[in-house]
């Protein structure tokens, strides 16, 4: 029923999707502190001491200083570059009070006004948007 | 025995259930997502349409499940599950009831029909499992379904592919019909989905086109949708429309062919595109299990 599939194929395939970084386990293995962190932000004692003090709780986990670097100034699309992944993050920007729209609308280089219009219109098109090589 | 009389597919966006927990369901804003389920809430309090059991395949977003353990495919076995705290407190829904007879026979046939399935005896539930269940009961004392959990990853890649999840809903059904307890009508919804992307610059890609697309492959004898690579979900409906593999769970156990009571689709919501489909199976045949075990009048005697 499914065509046998070569999984080097089946990985390159990913990043030839324009502005996505695919969660595999490659992102999975660079991220595991960092979305370990993350979760632990589910906790409520735990969101008190990171709220209280964000680099000293950091300095519990064993991150990057680029992991670091990018927690702190809350850029997203680098967290995804050094493998966070969305639902994980999503216990940091939760912490900040930020909706999933707020948070989302910070990796598209749109403000979120700008980002609810474009959904309140329909959505970002896929047009062009499905293939870097293919350009459709 | 039991029976699978419905198959139901929906969205389950958490904003839904801060919509529904914060009375906006009838705003502007949602009003038109949630009037898209009023024909549903009408059909499932009718007796006849009324589930004993909901088979509830969904996914876990970090709650239940962090890094450590990423099963593909996992059963709840348990009596009872809790609203899951999601970093904001727990919704305030009642309790998830199990039904752990029919999940234990569920669990231990699909394993000897070689599914082989994670057993989770103790979780709490996030808001894939709860927005569903108000979704289609709004906001009662108690939930008047149980429900099997049937958690799926679709986060870490590979998630499963879409034609293992319609085999695993075929062996759902062989799972479902072989049960000598008490009399059940079932359903199984599959939800998730349906178009979305909440990463990176592409983020808030909608394909409204290829969603209707997949809602239209529902209905009938087509399997056609089984074939759909990963790479098709992710270039079309963006990263989180993978999520739509689950419903082709629900899909498989339905049977050769269905048809549709129900549909609805709406954008937006959040980052999403809200869809929702209501199916019943006209033919319910499903293929005999290919195993060994399967097949064998002793192992299926002892399940």
């Amino acid at each position: 029923m499914t065509d046998p599939r070569d999984i080097h194929a089946y990985l390159g395939a990913f990043d030839d999707i324009p502005g996505t970084r695919v969660y595999t386990a490659a992102r999975a293995r660079q991220g595991y502190h960092l979305n370990q962190f993350a979760m632990s932000l589910m906790k409520a004692e735990n969101r008190a001491r990171w709220l209280a003090d964000e680099r000293a709780y950091l300095n519990e986990w064993p991150l990057t200083p680029e992991q670091r670097d990018a927690v702190l100034a809350r850029d997203y699309n680098r967290l995804l570059d050094l493998g966070g992944n969305i639902y994980f993050l999503s216990k940091l920007f939760s912490t900040d009070g930020l909706s999933f729209v707020q948070a989302v609308s910070t990796m598209t280089g749109m403000s979120v006004e700008d980002y609810k219009a474009m959904m309140d219109a329909g959505g970002r098109s896929p047009e062009g948007m499905r293939s870097i090589k293919g350009k459709y | 025995m039991a029976r699978i009389t419905a198959g139901i597919a929906s969205s389950h966006v958490p904003l839904l259930g801060v919509a529904a927990d914060t009375g906006k369901d009838r705003d502007a804003y949602f009003g038109p997502i949630f009037e898209g389920y009023d024909w549903t809430r009408a059909w499932i309090a009718q007796s006849e349409n009324k589930p004993d059991v909901v088979i509830l395949v969904y996914n876990d977003h970090a709650s239940a499940f962090d890094m450590k353990i990423i099963p593909t495919f996992a059963i709840g076995c348990g009596e009872r599950y809790k609203p899951a705290d999601e970093g904001w407190g727990p919704r305030r829904v009642p309790d998830v009831e199990g039904h752990p007879d029919l999940a234990w026979h569920i669990a231990q046939s699909l394993i000897l029909d070689e599914f082989d399935m994670t057993i989770i005896n103790e979780m709490d539930v996030d808001h894939g499992l709860t927005v569903p269940l108000t979704m289609m009961y709004g906001a009662p004392e108690a939930w008047p379904a149980k429900v099997i959990p049937l958690a799926v990853n679709v986060v870490t890649y590979p998630p499963p592919s879409g034609n293992r999840c319609w085999a695993l809903g075929e062996a759902i059904a062989r799972a479902v019909k072989s049960f000598d307890g008490e009399d059940l009508n079932v359903h199984i919804w599959g939800t998730g989905g349906m178009s979305h992307q909440l990463q990176g610059p592409r983020a808030g890609l909608i394909n409204a086109e290829w969603d209707n697309m997949f809602l239209d492959g529902l209905v009938g004898a087509s399997q056609k949708l089984r074939s759909i690579p990963h790479i098709e979900y992710l270039r079309e409906t963006g990263s989180e429309g993978i999520e739509m593999v689950m419903w082709l769970i629900m899909r498989g156990a339905l049977g050769r062919e269905t048809k549709a009571l129900h549909r609805h689709y709406h954008v937006p919501c959040s980052n999403t595109a809200i869809g929702h489909i209501v199916l019943e199976p006209v033919d319910d045949r499903v293929p005999p299990s290919a195993t060994i075990e399967g097949n064998d009048a002793a192992a299926q005697a002892a399940i």
